[in-house]
Parts: structure tokens; C-alpha cells; sequence
């Protein structure tokens, strides 16, 4: 079984419109067979099958808009098990710090057009340079809200970005608060809820910069990373457990083998990449802490997208390791360095930071005991990795020893996962950083 | 641009007949998915006519068909992206039939058709730009210079394209809600500039930098594929 999805078409296309389906459920398409058309902005196109089968089942229905990366099509190629069609596996939502425009632009624009948009700002000084996808509107929601005569400065945007959808004017004018339908479909509103959250929504006065101090617009990523993080504490039931670990036989290991496992594979050593093949024997252990809420549902891959949280010159980015629970962890290794290399030099793809399943950051290098993470939606928790340092602790016999120890915490959504499981992961994390031998999976 | 792609360039005289056009266009596309052709840039312009992206709803089309049709004009509902345009004589139309490779990136696509019209326009001195907080296409303030709309064949061979208006007679766009933004407008290179800026002037220079922007490296197509383009000149 093959499920296609709305193609990415390029980063800053967010959404695309089913314009009519060219195959019907029990039609038999061959590979590269056009199966439907698409509308977005400003680009039709139609969607080629990424596979030879037949068509058992069309998840949407024609005129209807929805994300890059939602299942709209399956197709039954013989294969059996649920595979990814041409798009990003399991990309319903984009995480973190993924709206990234900057990166991906051609290079070749960039000379012409800084001058051009300087010059530009002088005769039209009523438009400042707003952030590039909160602010488009499509057509059909200037529309809607011209007709409906909604100002849609008063709106509030559920889409990528803080983009005002279609919904979210309709939303508007039927006086409903507009909402992710996530958080929608899944809490029971309590009646505190409602002016609760209104709360939140109120922007604090307006404070300019004054004497001694400097103003600047907020970078796309910058505000991308706000909606994204104000979401999740929003949209999450978030809370947090942590174990102690003991990581003195690690310790030793990387000491020990640092230099020639760099010689043999070209990366450094770093305990990230072993305490992600720990996390992953969890997530495969328990398999709800890799879930997600899709509406009414919960959607467990049977993969693990293992997503690392990279902190960069523009921000924080989440890029993916893609199948990572088929990598020893060398293969994690080479991945983690390759992709936090790109992330940092701005070359990361868009599909690269897309679909995780789960999250590790690791503030642990810049000294950290103890973080609370926010949780990378739509995973179900966020792994945090913390400083190693050398502690005083009561070891077999009541004596007290120096060993290596760490704190491994998660935040977790309370709305997926409960206490126990939570804490029965972490024990299994735990047990496999003190028990496993790495030094055998590191082929040292 | 180190390397170019070897690429034909199509640029037949006088004003192109637009379902003449828009059939050879696709038949072109087609023959691009293939790979029994290269990427290949056609420039040209049309006859009158208003056409119909699949975006566009029939209230944005604000003269009954009887008027166009008695101004000589047309109207064409087609397959690609975005709301209702024009097309007609003064305006530069650049086709570019493109295989975009194995991770097609439209909205890259988009922002390089812009980018032609921006450096076209920068070369004759008239200041325009994106207006991300718009729509796609190039500006002069509030006015769109250049309209954008374009279709992909299997998400990965271009179809249509640009239109950049040079000394179109804008007083066309009268009878549409061009790009279905009923509070912008459009302008022209010759009202930009403050004279006439016919589209032979513009040519050569859109082309040049479309050569530049996508890596192309032009030769004139083989004649067989440009006879169906001549043989529509109207005029």
C-alpha cells in the first residue's frame, strides 16, 4: 500500500487544492500515470503515481485545499505495508524551525534583488517588509473577506507560518474562534478553557525602542520559531519526567576510541549519536511515545524519523534523520554531522526537515543540568540531552564513587502518553546507555 | 552560472495566434517530458485575449464576452495556475519549457521568472520588485508590471509563464479583475519609464537574462519546431 500525499512543490508552497481527480477508486494506474490535478497560487500541475497499482481509495474530495504532506490518495502496489508515496513519510505538519525560506533560495537572486527592495521602500513606505507567509493571502481569502467584510488584521492565522487560511476566515465570520483542529477534535473545551486562552492572545502594550536601545524586525525564522513554540505550549498537555544516568562506561568508551573512530569514519564521536540509538530501541519498545494526534486518532509509524534540534546563526532548525531505526549508530553518526553541517551552512532541503517522529536536543555541550523542552509538534515528546559531569554517588556496597553522570528528561504530551509509560521509556533509555556495549555497534 | 544547459530559443515575429500557441506550447511540453527535446524558451506575443487560470471565477471577468469580442478580443479558459490576465499586443509573453530535475522546486520556478523581469526592467531603469505580501509576480508599487502563471506537466516540465507588459494598451485590463486582486493595478514599462518601450527593445534583454536565470545556453530552435509558431502570426 502506497500513500500519496499533496507534493512539496517547493518550500514557500504551503498548501495545494485537489482540482480533479484523473483516477477513481479501483482504477489501475501505471508508474508516472498522472493521478490528479492540483491548483496552488500560482502553480497547477498534475501529480504523477510514484507507483504501479490500483487505486483503492481517494481521501479527499475535489475543490478541497489542504497541507503539503497530507495523505490524499492510496494505492495498492502489491507492497502490503504502508509506504510513502512521493513526499516526505508521515509529513502532516512541518516542525519546528522548518519554514526556512532564506536557505533555499536560488543564489542567483540574491544581488539584484537587495537593491531593488531598498529602492523599493522609499516611494511605498506604507509596506514594510513583513514576513513572507503570515502575511500572503490567497485570493480566496481576500475574497471571503472583502465579501464578508471581516478585517483580517483581526483574524487569527492557523496556517503555516501564523498564515490565514480559507477555515480561519470562514472561522471568523461565523463568530467561532479559529482553532488548530488538532487541539479541536481531541480536548473537551472546559469552560475556563475559552477566556483563558483569549487571555494569552492579548498582545502586551506596544513598547518602541527608546534611548539606549536598538529595533529590529523580527527574521522570518525568528517568527517562525515564536508561532511554532506558542503553539505547542498551547496546543500540548505538556509534562516532564527525568532519570539520572550513569554514562562513566561511555565516558571511557569515547575517550578511548575517539581518535580512531574519527580516523575510520570521518566524524567525530559526540554521545548524541548513542544516546539517539538508545532513544530509538525506546521508541520501537514503546511504540506511542513515536505517535501522533491526527484528529480523533493516533497514527503510530512503525519508522522512526529521528528529528535533532540544531541551533544555527539564524536560529533553530529540526532537520531529520530519515529511517533512523535502520542505522546502526555509525549510520546516525554520519547523519547527525551531515545534516547539522548543512543545517549550519544553509543547505538542508525542505523535505530534510520534515517529518519527525521524535526529538532530541542536546544542550548539553553548552552546559546545561537540566532543560524543559517544548515539545516539536505533532511528536508526542522531546528528548532532552544535558551536561555529563562527574558527580559523587552511592554505588553497590553504600559506597560513595565519582562517576560520570547525566540527566536524560523529556516533556511529554499528557494528551498521548501518561506517567507510567513515560517514566518506563526513560527507564528503558537509561538501561540501554548502562548496559549496552557501543563499542561493538561503533565497529571499534 | 558556470555551465549552461543547451537550450532552443523560440522568438517568432508578430502577434501569435493564442490557441495556435498554447497547442504547440504543450505539445512542446510533452515532448520536453520525454526528453526528445531540450529546455526550450519561447518568446512572442499575442492577438488580444483575456485568459482564465483554473483560480479564476467568472465574476472577474467584468465585460460580457460580446464586448471582447467586440474590441477583438478572446476569451480562453486554460490549464494553468492563478486568476484571469491579458495578453496582447506590447506585451512581451516568455513561455520557458523547462525540466525542473528530479526534486522539482516550483515556488524556485516562480522567483526565476520574477527574477527576469526584475533584472529586464532594473537594465532599462525602472525600479520593480516582489511583493511577497501580495501575490507572485513583479511590482511597481501597487502595480503589477509582469503577471506569472504556470502549469507543470507530472510535476517537473514547465508550461507558460510571464508576461511583462511593454507598451500594452493597459486600458484591456479594464475588462478583468486581473490576477484576482480587485485593489491593484497594473502598469506598464512605458508609463514607467515615461516613453515608449516597445517590446523590441525589451526582448532581447528579458531573454538574456533568462539565459542567465535558468543556465541556459540558446540556440535557435530547428525550424521544424518553429514553423507551427509562424504559421499563427496574425499580423
Amino acid at each position: 500500500m502506497t500513500s500519496i500525499q499533496m507534493p512539496q512543490l517547493g518550500e514557500t508552497i504551503v498548501e495545494g487544492t485537489i482540482l480533479k481527480w484523473l483516477k477513481n477508486e479501483g482504477d489501475q494506474v501505471k508508474a508516472d500515470e498522472p493521478l490528479f490535478e492540483i491548483s496552488t497560487d500560482k502553480v497547477d500541475t498534475e501529480v504523477p503515481s510514484p507507483v504501479a497499482g490500483t487505486v483503492t481509495k481517494l481521501l479527499v474530495a475535489e475543490g478541497t485545499t489542504v497541507p503539503v504532506g497530507t495523505a490524499v490518495m492510496e494505492i495498492d502496489d502489491g507492497s502490503g505495508t504502508a509506504g510513502n508515496g512521493s513526499s516526505a513519510p508521515a509529513a502532516t505538519e512541518t516542525p519546528t524551525a522548518a519554514p526556512a525560506p532564506t536557505p533555499a533560495q536560488p543564489p542567483a537572486q540574491a544581488p539584484a534583488q537587495a537593491p531593488a527592495r531598498q529602492a523599493i521602500a522609499t516611494p511605498a513606505p506604507a509596506m514594510p517588509d513583513r514576513g513572507p507567509r503570515s502575511n500572503i493571502l490567497s485570493p480566496i481569502v481576500r475574497k471571503l473577506a472583502r465579501e464578508s467584510g471581516i478585517d483580517l488584521a483581526t483574524v487569527a492565522g492557523t496556517g503555516e507560518g501564523g498564515r490565514i487560511t480559507k477555515a480561519d476566515v470562514l472561522a471568523a465570520t461565523s463568530g467561532a474562534t479559529a482553532q488548530p483542529p488538532t487541539s479541536a477534535a481531541t480536548v473537551t473545551p472546559l469552560p475556563s478553557v475559552g477566556p483563558a486562552a483569549a487571555a494569552v492572545m492579548v498582545a502586551p502594550p506596544s513598547m518602541p525602542a527608546g534611548q539606549g536601545e536598538e529595533s529590529e524586525p523580527m527574521s522570518h525564522i525568528r517568527k517562525a520559531i515564536a508561532t511554532h513554540m506558542l503553539a505547542s505550549t498551547q496546543q500540548t498537555a505538556r509534562a516532564w519526567t527525568m532519570v539520572e544516568v550513569n554514562v562513566d562506561r561511555l565516558v571511557r568508551l569515547r575517550e578511548d576510541t575517539k581518535e580512531k573512530f574519527q580516523a575510520n569514519y570521518g566524524v567525530k564521536l559526540t554521545y548524541l549519536p548513542m544516546v539517539a540509538r538508545a532513544t530509538i530501541d525506546a521508541l520501537q519498545q514503546f511504540p506511542l511515545v513515536n505517535s501522533r494526534i491526527d484528529g480523533e486518532n493516533i497514527v503510530t509509524p512503525r519508522f522512526v524519523n529521528m528529528g535533532i534540534a540544531v541551533s544555527y546563526d539564524a536560529g533553530l532548525i529540526v532537520p531529520v534523520v530519515k529511517g533512523a531505526d535502520g542505522m546502526n549508530t555509525i549510520g546516525i553518526a554520519r547523519a547527525i554531522a551531515d545534516l547539522a553541517a548543512r543545517a549550519r551552512s544553509h543547505q538542508l532541503q525542505p523535505d530534510e526537515v520534515q517529518g519527525a517522529t521524535f526529538t532530541i536536543t542536546n544542550p548539553g555541550p553548552y552546559g546545561s543540568l537540566l532543560s524543559v523542552p517544548i515539545i516539536n509538534q505533532p511528536n508526542a515528546g522531546i528528548l532532552s540531552l544535558d551536561a555529563i559531569q562527574k558527580r559523587p554517588v552511592v554505588v553497590e556496597d553504600d559506597a560513595i564513587a565519582v562517576r560520570s553522570m547525566v540527566y536524560i528528561s523529556m516533556s511529554w504530551d499528557h494528551r498521548l502518553i501518561d506517567g507510567e509509560l513515560a517514566t518506563r521509556f526513560l527507564a528503558r533509555v537509561k538501561h540501554n546507555l548502562e548496559t549496552w556495549d557501543f563499542a561493538e555497534d561503533l565497529g571499534l | 552560472m558556470t555551465e549552461r544547459r543547451p537550450a532552443w530559443l523560440l522568438t517568432p515575429p508578430g502577434l501569435i495566434d493564442y490557441d495556435v500557441a498554447n497547442e504547440a506550447m504543450h505539445a512542446l511540453a510533452r515532448r520536453r517530458l520525454a526528453d526528445e527535446i531540450p529546455d526550450t524558451v519561447i518568446a512572442l506575443q499575442h492577438p488580444p485575449v483575456f485568459t482564465a487560470g483554473r483560480r479564476a471565477t467568472e465574476d472577474e471577468l467584468l465585460w460580457d464576452e460580446a464586448t471582447v469580442t467586440a474590441r477583438g478580443g478572446a476569451v480562453r479558459r486554460i490549464d494553468r495556475g492563478g486568476s484571469f490576465t491579458f495578453h496582447g499586443p506590447g506585451q512581451l509573453v516568455v513561455y520557458p519549457i523547462l525540466g525542473l530535475g528530479a526534486t522539482p522546486d516550483a515556488a524556485a520556478h516562480l522567483r526565476r521568472l520574477e527574477e527576469v523581469a526584475i533584472r529586464t526592467c532594473a537594465d532599462l531603469g525602472a525600479t520593480v520588485d516582489r511583493r511577497a505580501d501580495v501575490q507572485t509576480g513583479v511590482w511597481a508599487g501597487d502595480e503589477k508590471v509582469c503577471a506569472i502563471g504556470v502549469r507543470l506537466l507530472r510535476t517537473r516540465v514547465t508550461l507558460h509563464g510571464m508576461a511583462l507588459n511593454c507598451d500594452t494598451d493597459l486600458s484591456w485590463f479594464d475588462g478583468i479583475v486581473a490576477c484576482g486582486l480587485p485593489d491593484h493595478g497594473v502598469t506598464s514599462l512605458t508609463r514607467l519609464l515615461g516613453r515608449d518601450v516597445p517590446v523590441d527593445e525589451v526582448a532581447p534583454l528579458a531573454i538574456r537574462h533568462a539565459a542567465e536565470v535558468f543556465g541556459l545556453g540558446f540556440a535557435d530552435a530547428p525550424e521544424e519546431i518553429e514553423r507551427p509558431f509562424r504559421a499563427a502570426a496574425v499580423a
